[in-house]
C-alpha cells in the first residue's frame, strides 16, 4: 500500500497547489465556479500524479487545456511538465477510426445477412454477445479519457489504472470533506 | 505491473502445461518472461513466418500420409513393412520436439518420410487423424477468420473423403480409431493437453503452444494470445471492481466496469460540490487538516512517532518523522475513512492533546513548516524540498 499512499500524497499536494492558484486568480467565485475549479484541480492533480506515464492522464490534461481559462490553471499547476505531457499526447489516430467504423458497418451487415441464413441458436447467441461487447467497449471508450484511440487490450489496462486513480482521488476528497465538516460544525 | 508478471507466468505455464518436462519448461518461462517484458503487438505478429512454414510442412506431411493410407487400405497393411516405417514414427516427435529442433531438422524428417515405404502405424495415423479432425472441429467451434478457411480447403476435402472411406470399411482397427477420435473430439476443447507447435527459439518471440484440438494457424495463435491478454486484464478488473465475483463473461464484466467508473466520476463531482458548498473560499486548510484530525488521531495509535519526537528537534530528524507523520496521517484519514473513528477522534481531541503536550513544540513547528511550504508553493514548481529526498524515493507507480 506504500505506492497507493504516496500517490495520494502526491495528489493532495498538487491539488492544494491547484486550489491556491484558482483562489489567487479569482477572489470571489460563485458556487458553480468554485465547484468547477475544485473539480478541475482535482482531475489535473490526479492526472499529473501519474506523471504522464499513462494515456488517460495525458488525454485528461490535453482535454483540460483546450479551454483557455482552464489552460492557464493547468499550465501553472504543471509547470515544466506541461509541455512534455502535451507533446507526448499526439492525436494521430483519428482518421483510421473513421475508416474502421465504416468497414465495421459493412462487415456487420454482411455478417447479419449471412447469419440469418444459417441461423442456429448458438451462432445467434454468439453474434448477440459480440455485439453487446462491442457496444459496451464503445461506451467505455467514451468514459475513460482518451479512450477513443486505444485498442481493447490497452483500453482495459488504462481502465484499470484509471479506476485505481479515481478510487484514490475519491478517498482523498472524501477525507478532506469529512475533516472540513468536522472542523466547522456550523 | 510488478505483481502481474509472476501471475502471467503462472498462467502461461498453466496453459503450456508440462508436456515436455522440466528443462523446456524453464526455457519457456524465461522466454515468456522475456516476451512479457518486451511485450508489444509486434512481437505477436512476428510469429507468422515460422508458423506458416510449419503449417505448410504439416499439410504436406498430412497430404502424403492420406494418399498413402488410401493406397494402404486396398493393400491391407503388411506387418513386415511396419518396420520400414520407423521414420514416420519420427513424425510426431518433431512435432513434440519443436522447441528443440530447428526447421532444418524438420525438413530432414520430412524427406525421410517421403522416401520410406507406405505403411501405416496405427498410433501415428491416429494422432494425425485426431489433429486433423479436431482441428476442423476447432475451426467450427471457434469463430474462425477467413484466412483459416482459405488456407485449408483441400485438406478438409481430402479428409472428408477419407473419413467416409474409413467409416465405409468398418475395419475393427479403424473403427476403434474413429471412436477414439470421436471421444477425443468431444474432449478436445476441454482437455488442456498440448500438441506441440512451438516455434524456433528466438528471444523476442512470444512462445505460444497450441492447445489440443485447436488450429495451429498463425492468425489463431496471435488471436489466442490477444484473447488471453484480455482475459487476464479482465481478471484484474474483476478483483478491483466490487461485486464482480459472480459475473463471468466479457459483456457483464464490461457493464459492471462502466457502472463503477461512472459512479466514481459522479462521486468526484458530488464531493467537489460538497467542498464548494462547505467553504466560502477555496482553500486547503492544512492547519485544520492536520492539527485537529491527524495529529491526535495518529499520535494515539502510532507510538513510533512519539519515540522519534523524543530524539530531538533537529531539522533533519524533523523531516523523517514528518514523512511518517504525513503518510501515517493520510493513511489514517484516507484509508478507510470510518465515520465512527472520526467521531471518536474528534471527541478525544482534548484528551490526546494533553497527552501530546511534551511534543507540542514539535507539532507547532511542523504546522508552521507546512504553512510556509504552501505559501511558497504558489509561484514556483511545487517545492517540498524537505520532502523530495524522503518521499520521492517512494515508488509513485501504483501497485497492481
Amino acid at each position: 500500500m506504500g505506492a497507493r499512499s504516496s500517490f495520494k500524497l502526491e495528489f493532495l499536494k498538487k491539488w492544494a497547489l491547484g486550489l491556491k492558484i484558482c483562489s489567487s486568480l479569482a477572489k470571489d467565485m460563485s458556487f458553480l465556479e468554485r465547484k468547477k475549479a475544485i473539480k478541475l484541480s482535482a482531475d489535473v492533480a490526479m492526472a499529473s500524479a501519474r506523471d504522464g506515464t499513462t494515456c488517460w492522464s495525458r488525454a485528461l490534461i490535453a482535454n483540460a487545456s483546450k479551454q483557455d481559462d482552464k489552460k492557464i490553471i493547468v499550465r501553472t499547476m504543471l509547470g515544466s511538465e506541461f509541455k512534455k505531457i502535451t507533446k507526448s499526447s499526439s492525436s494521430g489516430s483519428f482518421k483510421p477510426e473513421k475508416r474502421v467504423r465504416s468497414k465495421k458497418i459493412l462487415r456487420r451487415s454482411c455478417a447479419i445477412t449471412r447469419i440469418r441464413k444459417t441461423a442456429t441458436k448458438r451462432v445467434l447467441a454468439c453474434s448477440i454477445a459480440k455485439r453487446l461487447v462491442k457496444k459496451r467497449t464503445q461506451v467505455l471508450k467514451g468514459i475513460v479519457p482518451g479512450g477513443e484511440s486505444m485498442d481493447e487490450v490497452s483500453l482495459l489496462e488504462e481502465t484499470l489504472d484509471y479506476i485505481l486513480s479515481l478510487q484514490a482521488q475519491v478517498d482523498v476528497m472524501r477525507g478532506f470533506a469529512n475533516t472540513q465538516v468536522l472542523s466547522n460544525p456550523k | 505491473m510488478n505483481r502481474a508478471l509472476p501471475e502471467t507466468l503462472h498462467y502461461l505455464e498453466y496453459i503450456t502445461g508440462n508436456v515436455m518436462g522440466a528443462p523446456l519448461k524453464l526455457q519457456q518461462q524465461q522466454q515468456s518472461q522475456h516476451s512479457y517484458l518486451n511485450e508489444t503487438q509486434f512481437n505477436v505478429f512476428s510469429l507468422p513466418p515460422q508458423a506458416t512454414q510449419v503449417q505448410q510442412l504439416q499439410d504436406l506431411i498430412n497430404n502424403d500420409s492420406e494418399v498413402r493410407e488410401l493406397v494402404n487400405q486396398s493393400m491391407k497393411s503388411d506387418p513386415g513393412l511396419e518396420n520400414g516405417w520407423p521414420d514416420f514414427g519420427k513424425y510426431p516427435i518433431p512435432r513434440t520436439g519443436f522447441a528443440t529442433t530447428s526447421s532444418l531438422e524438420m525438413d530432414y524428417s520430412i524427406s525421410r518420410t517421403c522416401t520410406s515405404p507406405p505403411t501405416v502405424v496405427v498410433a501415428e495415423r491416429d494422432s494425425v487423424l485426431t489433429d486433423k479432425m479436431a482441428s476442423t472441429i476447432g475451426r467450427e467451434r471457434f469463430r474462425k477468420r477467413k484466412a483459416d478457411k482459405a488456407q485449408n480447403p483441400k485438406v478438409v476435402v481430402a479428409e472428408d473423403t477419407r473419413d467416409k472411406r474409413i467409416k465405409g470399411d468398418a475395419e475393427e482397427v479403424e473403427s476403434e480409431v474413429t471412436e477414439q477420435n470421436n471421444n477425443r473430439e468431444t474432449s478436445a476443447d476441454k482437455s488442456k493437453e498440448n500438441s506441440m507447435v512451438s516455434e524456433v527459439q528466438k528471444p523476442d518471440y512470444i512462445h505460444v503452444r497450441a492447445r489440443r484440438g485447436q488450429a495451429t494457424d498463425s492468425h489463431s495463435l496471435a488471436e489466442r494470445v490477444r484473447r488471453e491478454k484480455i482475459s487476464e486484464r479482465m481478471k484484474y478488473l474483476q478483483d478491483l471492481v466490487p461485486g464482480c465475483n459472480k459475473i463471468t463473461g466479457k459483456a457483464g464484466m464490461l457493464d459492471e466496469i462502466i457502472n463503477y467508473v461512472q459512479s466514481l466520476q459522479r462521486q468526484v463531482e458530488f464531493l467537489s460540490m460538497k467542498l464548494a458548498a462547505l467553504n466560502p473560499r477555496i482553500e486547503l486548510n492544512m492547519d485544520n487538516f492536520f492539527a485537529k484530525e491527524m495529529f491526535p488521531a495518529f499520535m494515539g495509535s502510532f507510538p513510533t512517532v512519539g519515540n522519534s519526537s523524543e530524539m530531538g528537534n533537529s531539522a533533519f530528524l524533523q523531516f523523517n518523522p514528518m514523512q511518517q507523520v504525513v503518510t501515517c496521517g493520510l493513511d489514517m484519514a484516507i484509508n478507510p475513512p470510518d465515520m465512527a473513528l472520526r467521531r471518536t477522534t474528534s471527541t478525544s481531541i482534548t484528551i490526546t492533546l494533553q497527552q501530546v503536550q511534551p511534543s507540542s513544540h514539535w507539532e507547532t513547528d511542523l504546522q508552521s513548516l507546512y504553512n510556509s511550504e504552501f505559501l511558497q508553493g504558489r509561484s514556483a514548481a511545487f517545492p517540498s524540498q524537505p520532502f523530495t529526498g524522503a518521499l520521492e524515493a517512494n515508488n509513485l507507480k501504483m501497485e497492481m
